[in-house]
């Protein structure tokens, strides 16, 4: 038995390494609402490869679909890391259409973007069950972090044993506090950065590169 | 029987699991969700409705929506339908279809035809709720034999007719109806619930944890899932 174990063991590790350098890795991007996932996916898309990923809006659950780009190059050191990007909808535990009627929405237009942001939720939490090798978790560090949503996700990616990177996003605005996100996920590294004005990009793709080459 | 399936009419008791992967039956992915009173309703009045000409009842509300599904998505038949007993209620008004199950179901001759991978309606709530999640999975392989057609798809990612959403309380009282159909929808959705129109609350464990998920919902209680792995079974 233990004859078989070691040879499975060894076959998946050839496999493993097959694919690790066949296929690119596919990357999902993870937070909350609002937190700037698709403005950084958008940036990462455009700086490696010239297109968008898709609308950026401050009104939530812009996003109710998960968005991919495939095949980004992105190059450090003189190392190229291929991903594939998965801009995913803001997860969240409730969604009410009355949150978009502040924003100059009709009533029924609120509604549908309401219905259609629960199936992105359901979607996005789907794709990190199986779909997924490695996530980008993005939160606003003008927020608390310390929420059910963000404590749930984090959960489920470690007992995953996805490599995650969290990035503590919007440091361009007053009342931002990276240390705050550090603090709450002190089992993970923190990056902080402004995906919107491209601040500390470097670091971050570094890190791309470091966890999920 | 609060679900059934609009392709083959085959309904599932309250709290089912069973079509959570797909109908077994026919393999339908588009279920109708009806209060169990407004069943109850329906069912006595499809009896004395006959070919459904009445005014006014519940009766002639469910069928201009419903006959156009039920003809055109019905699947080739399988063991369940081309069996005369079980083929009628399909065939039928939903009224009748519901009222046919309802006394069917009860019929052992007619029920044992009708299904025979069918697992007993559980007594209650709780127990299928909890019940192990074997008998789930072999829902669920029998399902995904069968594959959603993309018309079927399209039809159920499109807006819902404004007379699809008014059918199911169109008649009678409306309010009663819609709240009682939530409420029996809230129980059973672990993963979504639907506080009111265009107000949700997710479970997200329970969201992550299911292999299946919901790709459209929408407001009159059908909803649309998605075949877990389908490629992962041999094809017969």
């Amino acid at each position: 038995m233990g004859l078989l174990t070691n040879l499975r063991d060894s076959i998946s590790r050839v496999t493993d390494g097959l694919f690790a350098a066949d296929e690119p890795k596919r990357i999902g991007i993870y937070g909350p609402p609002n937190a700037g996932k698709t403005t950084l996916a958008n940036r990462i898309a455009r700086d490696w490869t010239g297109d968008a990923v898709g609308p950026e809006s401050h009104i939530p659950h812009e996003t109710r679909r998960a968005r991919r780009k495939e095949g980004v190059e992105i190059e450090r050191n003189g190392r190229k890391v291929t991903i594939d990007i998965v801009d995913t909808p803001g997860v969240t535990t409730k969604v009410d259409y009355k949150e978009f009627l502040d924003h100059d929405m009709e009533k029924d237009d609120a509604v549908r973007r309401s219905r259609e942001a629960t199936e992105g939720v359901a979607e996005a939490m789907h794709w990190l069950r199986e779909d997924v090798d490695g996530v980008i978790y993005v939160l606003d560090s003008t927020t608390d972090p310390f929420t059910q949503v963000n404590t749930m996700l984090i959960g489920i990616i470690e007992s995953q044993d996805l490599p995650a990177l969290i990035l503590a996003n919007k440091t361009d605005l007053e009342g931002s506090d990276v240390q705050q996100i550090a603090n709450a996920f002190p089992q993970h590294e923190t990056i902080p950065l402004s995906a919107l004005e491209g601040d500390n990009m470097d670091e971050v793709y570094t890190k791309i590169a470091e966890y999920f080459g | 029987m609060p679900h059934q399936c609009t392709s083959c009419g085959r309904t599932f008791p309250d709290g089912s699991k069973e079509m959570l992967s797909g109908c077994p039956d026919c393999g339908g992915n588009k279920f109708q969700f009806k209060p169990a009173g407004a069943t109850d309703e329906t069912a006595s009045a499809g009896n004395d409705a006959g070919s459904g000409g009445d005014e006014g009842g519940p009766v002639a509300g469910n069928e201009p929506d419903r006959s156009p599904s039920t003809s055109d998505d019905r699947p080739t038949p399988d063991d369940g339908a081309a069996d005369p007993n079980s083929s009628e209620p399909a065939d039928a008004t939903p009224s009748e279809a519901a009222a046919a199950d309802a006394s069917g179901r009860v019929d052992p001759s007619s029920a044992s035809e009708a299904s025979e991978s069918v697992d007993p309606p559980s007594p209650s709530d709780g127990t299928e709720q909890i019940a192990d999640r074997s008998d789930e999975d072999t829902a669920q392989a029998s399902a995904r034999s069968e594959v959603v057609s993309s018309d079927e798809l399209d039809r159920a990612s499109r807006e819902v007719d404004p007379a699809d959403t008014a059918e199911p309380p169109a008649e009678g009282e409306p309010q009663p109806g819609i709240d009682a159909l939530r409420d029996e929808l809230n129980e059973q959705f672990e993963s979504i619930r639907i506080v009111s129109p265009g107000q949700y609350e997710l479970n997200l464990m329970e969201l992550y944890d299911r292999q299946e998920y919901i790709i459209s919902l929408q407001e009159d209680g059908r909803y649309v899932i998605e075949m877990p792995d389908a490629w992962g079974i041999e094809d017969e």
